[in-house]
């Protein structure tokens, strides 16, 4: 944004929003960060802590709605603010989103084995540090308005689609061996999609950016991977 | 996109010494609404004055450049500016009956350019003017009451009714409803989706929510100068110019 407003508290409400937006979004990170460690470490102590977040994530959830209400009704904004009021509202909730699926994955760790395999594990890590990555650079385009950037990250979601079917395939090569690894290996199958799908909201959020900075839309259609096609 | 019904060419105004008016192209589309928005002392009420002539009843005011209406120039001096004012109606920012009857108010305008030449005729043009400006079924027991002991909204709409019984092409609209309440506001601004069937529509309005809702083309003026034009919608989401957004959001200095 430019100049300020003349209204001095209606500035505030709007850096408020965008305050809440940008905590929310570090939460978030967080909480995915430490839900794809659990999976990978097994560690099974750590489930509690990552639903418990997801509480955080969804108060703060409520909290920018109820902040787009005011500024909605106050302040009926206009142009970029409107913009920027609309776009919290939707990155927030694909936010929310990305939080169910990081708490579904940590719920996911209870019954896995201590022994899994490491290039059973190795995939599914590579998958879970690009997501975190896209998350993470997602945000930093929202923070410092980099259309560029997060544009970047939307193409980039080709990226997870493919590990994403490597990961599969790992999965079902692994269960495919022994039938008696079904029971977990169903779980892994899921947490390995729960994966793909934060990646589609994070590029909803991509795209969210880049309507909020420019006001139109990302013409044409997302380059896709491997496991969308399928 | 509809036909352009009025067209304003390097129109500079002048009230003597100050320059009210740069150069202002602007095309206005006809049966649509255009929306004038920009801070007092812009040009808006000087540009739609310029449309029925209103600026030649000041001394001091100098218009150069062109308007047309239906590509006809109207700054021509051998223009009847008599016969414009009844192509182009105008309604201000306050309700401003003449001290006559409802009746009379409608009647009055119909009579001295010569239309509705018996008392049927002129029964017809009032009832169908007051049908129009959504009135009719509010006063039509009381014709004959003065139409300033109406409340300020029927005033309104009575002056609306008023500028319709010449059966114009264009009405100007100068904040009309900055005097009104929210429920008449929102009365003249049902009437004005309606009228802009039939009419070619200019309104100078202060509120950008009212600009959103009324119009399909909006002007941003400022200092004289037309800063941007486009469809309304594009304008309130998403401008082109930084000086448009930065009015249309509150950051004007």
């Amino acid at each position: 944004m430019s100049n300020e407003h003349t209204v001095k508290s209606y500035e505030e409400e709007l850096r408020y929003l965008i305050d809440s937006v940008i905590k929310m979004g570090s939460l978030t990170e967080s909480q995915l960060v430490d839900s794809m460690d659990a999976v990978i470490k097994v560690d099974k102590d750590s489930i509690d802590k990552i639903i418990k977040s997801d509480d955080e994530i969804n108060k703060f959830r409520s909290k920018i709605d109820t902040q787009i209400m005011t500024l909605l009704v106050k302040r009926a904004p206009m142009a970029i603010d409107l913009r920027e009021t609309i776009s919290s509202l939707k990155i927030s909730q694909d936010l929310e989103r990305i939080g169910d699926l990081s708490k579904s994955n940590a719920k996911k760790v209870k019954p896995l084995p201590l022994d899994l395999p490491e290039e059973l594990l190795g995939n599914l890590k590579r998958l879970g540090d690009l997501v975190i990555k896209q998350l993470n650079d997602v945000l930093d385009s929202y923070v410092n308005k980099n259309y560029d950037k997060a544009k970047e990250v939307w193409e980039k979601d080709e990226q997870v689609d493919d590990l994403t079917y490597i990961a599969m395939e790992s999965v079902i090569d692994f269960l495919s061996k022994d039938k008696k690894n079904l029971d977990f290996s169903t779980h892994l199958i899921f947490a390995t999609k729960n994966l793909e799908r934060a990646g589609d909201h994070i590029t909803n959020i991509a795209e969210s950016i880049c309507y909020l900075i420019k006001g139109e839309y990302l013409k044409g259609s997302r380059p896709k991977g491997k496991v969308i096609q399928q | 996109m509809n036909n352009v019904k009025i067209k304003s060419k390097n129109l500079n105004v002048y009230y003597g010494e100050k320059q009210a008016l740069f150069n202002v192209n602007l095309d206005l589309n006809e049966k649509e609404v255009t929306a004038l928005i920009g801070p007092s002392g812009c040009g808006k009420s000087t540009f739609i004055r310029c449309i029925n002539r209103m600026n030649d009843v000041i001394d001091i005011c100098k218009v150069s450049g062109n308007i047309e209406i239906d590509g006809v120039e109207i700054n021509d001096k051998n223009l009847d500016v008599v016969s414009l004012r009844e192509r182009v109606g105008m309604v201000f920012q306050k309700p401003n009956p003449f001290p006559k009857s409802i009746y009379d108010n409608i009647s009055y305008g119909p009579k001295i350019h010569g239309k509705g030449e018996t008392k049927s005729e002129l029964d017809e043009i009032v009832e169908n003017s007051l049908k129009k400006a959504a009135l009719w079924e509010e006063v039509k027991d009381r014709l004959n009451e003065p139409g300033t002991g109406l409340s300020g909204g029927q005033q309104q709409r009575l002056c609306i009714a008023r500028a319709i019984s010449v059966n114009p092409e264009v009405i100007l609209m100068d904040e009309p409803c900055s005097a009104l309440d929210p429920i008449a506001t929102a009365k003249i601004e049902e009437l004005i989706d309606e009228l802009k069937k039939t009419y070619t529509i200019v309104i100078v309005t202060h509120s950008m929510a009212q600009a959103v809702r009324v119009s399909q083309k909006t002007g941003f003026f400022h200092l004289g100068k037309l800063i941007e034009v486009g469809k309304t919608e594009k304008i309130f989401k998403n401008p082109d110019n930084k000086m448009t957004q930065d009015y249309i959001t509150g950051r004007f200095g």
